[in-house]
């Protein structure tokens, strides 16, 4: 039977990782993400884990540690926020092009500067193009089982790919929520071990791992990269169907649809905003606004077609971002949507909306504005400007 | 068995062929390095001359026998130390060892190596010192000469410049983390280079083993090719770079010389330091002095 416990988003976190039994686990603290490192470290003190874990001088060195482990042959995991991704952009980048079925939480935390330790997205959209593939969870519960499905996910021969999971920083990572933990058999047999075949540092197999590589075979990496990443969406459909029926919990895949079926304006959003968009969207209902929200779980790789699907039969939709595209005037995710649907020849008015920066609040009432904003964007027949959500009384 | 035979009855790791320059002294000792090392090592060989000539490989074809990767040239010792994890974790012995130029071990990758010797990440680290990024051109690093042309510390017309600071000494840094063992070695004296890494292996079983390699490059530095040991044993026998090792804490000098050659001897064999005037020649002499000095002292303690 699965145990109850009440978790704060970091330590659902250390539990995911600690279930999935990793090999190797290095990480250097930072705020919001610290406890993670904390609480794994308790773990291994404990015995309860028999991870070896390396207390680095720094985040470059976290991600380079669990590279070189993973290169031979360890399940490896990792957690970081904000500059400590960017410190760790250069291996980071490359463990992905290494094909390396590394783990990663990031605890969403805004960029400098100004200086923040507040939530905010910017830190790991700014790198979706790294190769990574990239989760975002929406409350500890999720937390807890996308980390372990990261690896499922990760190590499949279809992806071999590294995994990120994102949850923000403070209102996932520092809130206790209501978690079922799952029976450590069940997850056993869920994950098997890892047994890399595709590259391996082993002294009785030697391989040269990156000699100076010509352009063509370059682009030939390149292209079968994209194709995991693309083979990620079937992986993931697998894996949380699989994990519904031993655990209970089935998230949906790519896209959370939340009362779409009949909408006629959508709210498209990230992470833990999610739930007051929810919330916002009954109210909306119970006034006969036909609203219904599309949340992205996934944004590496881009559920396209998912996304084109449930945004189909809409007058017009939204989408709220929790980070900025630099030269766009808008959010990163409302772009790409925006992209899906002009694949999809579906070019219904929209609205970009930015805002919960710096570890701002996102209200259900911002949500119940942002709606409106939809609505509007429908009679008007045209896109909108960008909507800032602020707090009018706080901005006095 | 003396170094020359039990050299002779080693596998050479590294295939034949490399494309390093014409009597590259960095070649001869990654051959002699990895011949004692054997087959049971994992090498990782960052950006740099080694990288450059094709010891990790090009396209479809590798330049080593064991094992070998190319590690960022800002975190050798940290992917090194994940790799040793991992083996320690499964139960197997394995040499996991950097060949690193002083750009990847004395600047850009000088936090993680700390950070592993600190830790205690039982690896073998081997810094191969050509003072500066000869792989790019020679640019100048922390490890080039006070008063060396380079190409990023150029000589003027008029004969005045080079490099403005002294070089970083990097053994003694890593020395002062209280490692199991640091050494130096030089291309002109490979019996004692052969116990040295010897020794590094034993003492990696402890924690990191970190030893300095002193290769005067010739052609960053205009050496000709037929004189490279040569250059190497002036470098030693002028105690410009002394031939020492720190086993857990203990100085041990291991080339002493009665009536060590002046440092002009040695600067004399390379066209980086041609512009150098007697004052500057001199200044360098009174370091070489100095630090000589602190080593004689280290070393009685």
């Amino acid at each position: 039977m699965q145990k109850v416990e009440i978790l704060n988003g970091n330590k659902a976190a250390a539990i995911g990782a600690a279930m999935s039994r990793p090999g190797v686990v290095a990480a250097y603290p930072i705020t919001p993400q610290t406890p993670v490192v904390e609480y794994f470290s308790e773990f291994a003190a404990n015995g309860e884990v028999d991870a070896a874990i390396s207390e680095v001088e720094s985040e470059l060195t976290a991600m380079s540690v669990v590279t070189g482990a993973s290169l031979a042959g360890s399940r490896t995991f990792t957690a970081t926020a904000s500059q400590g991704l960017a410190l760790m952009y250069e291996p980071y980048f490359r463990a992905s092009t290494l094909r390396l079925p590394i783990v990663m939480a990031i605890v969403n935390r805004e960029m400098i500067s100004p200086q923040s330790v507040w939530g905010g997205q910017q830190d790991s959209m700014s790198v979706r193009d790294a190769g990574w593939l990239q989760m975002y969870a929406e409350d500890n519960q999720e937390i807890l089982d996308m980390i372990i499905q990261a690896f499922k996910i990760a190590e499949d021969k279809r992806v071999l790919l590294p995994i990120n999971i994102c949850y923000d920083g403070f209102y996932l990572s520092h809130m206790t929520e209501r978690v079922l933990i799952p029976e450590q058999e069940k997850v056993d047999a869920f994950l098997g071990s890892y047994k890399p075949e595709h590259i391996i540092l082993d002294p009785e197999k030697p391989m040269a791992v990156d000699p100076l590589t010509n352009g063509v075979l370059v682009m030939e990496y390149r292209n079968k990269h994209l194709k995991a990443q693309q083979n990620a969406l079937t992986v993931l459909d697998e894996v949380d169907k699989e994990y519904g029926r031993l655990f209970g919990r089935e998230y949906g895949g790519a896209v959370e649809e939340y009362r779409m079926e009949d909408a006629e304006y959508a709210l498209v959003t990230t992470g833990s905003m999610s739930g007051a968009a929810k919330d916002a969207v009954d109210m909306q209902r119970e006034k006969g606004i036909k609203a219904g929200l599309v949340r992205m779980r996934m944004i590496r790789p881009f559920p396209k077609d998912r996304v084109c699907k449930a945004l189909s039969r809409v007058k017009s939709f939204g989408v709220v971002d929790r980070n900025v595209s630099f030269g766009w005037d808008t959010g990163i995710v409302y772009q790409e949507v925006k992209a899906a649907l002009y694949d999809g020849d579906n070019k219904v008015p929209s609205v970009p909306i930015i805002g919960g920066l710096g570890g701002e609040d996102i209200s259900v009432g911002m949500m119940m504005d942002s709606i409106d904003r939809v609505v509007k964007a429908a009679a008007e027949g045209k896109n909108s400007e960008c909507i800032w959500l602020m707090n009018e009384e706080e901005a006095k | 068995m003396n170094a020359v035979d039990k050299l002779a009855s080693m596998e050479d790791m590294i295939s034949p062929g490399i494309s390093a320059c014409v009597g590259c002294n960095v070649e001869l000792a990654l051959r002699t390095c990895l011949k004692v090392l054997g087959p049971n090592t994992i090498l990782a060989i960052p950006p740099g001359c080694m990288g450059g000539v094709g010891v990790v490989g090009w396209d479809m074809e590798t330049g080593a026998k064991v094992p070998v990767f190319f590690p960022l040239l800002d975190n050798v010792a940290s992917m090194l130390a994940g790799i040793k994890m991992h083996y320690e974790k499964v139960g197997r012995k394995v040499n996991v060892v950097a060949f690193a130029g002083d750009g990847a071990s004395t600047d850009a990758g000088m936090q993680c190596l700390s950070g592993a010797a600190e830790r205690g990440d039982k690896i073998i680290y081997i810094c191969y010192d050509n003072e500066g990024y000869m792989n790019t051109g020679y640019q100048r690093s922390s490890a080039t000469t006070k008063y060396s042309w380079t190409s990023t510390t150029p000589v003027s017309k008029e004969g005045r410049g080079g490099k403005k600071q002294n070089k970083k000494d990097f053994p003694m840094i890593m020395a002062m983390h209280d490692i199991p063992y640091v050494a130096t070695c030089s291309p002109a004296f490979i019996p004692d280079m052969v116990a040295k890494v010897e020794k590094a292996m034993e003492a990696s079983e402890r924690g990191l083993a970190y030893l300095h390699i002193f290769n005067p490059c010739l052609t960053g530095w205009g050496i000709k090719p037929e004189l490279s040991i040569e250059a190497c044993r002036m470098s030693v026998e002028t105690n410009f770079f002394p031939l020492y090792e720190v086993i857990d804490g203990k100085y041990i000098i291991n080339k002493e010389f009665k009536n060590p050659k002046p440092v002009k001897e040695y600067i004399g064999y390379m066209k980086k330091f041609k512009h150098m005037n007697e004052d500057e020649i001199a200044e360098i002499q009174e370091l070489v002095d100095s630090k000589w000095k602190r080593l004689k002292r280290l070393s009685t303690l």
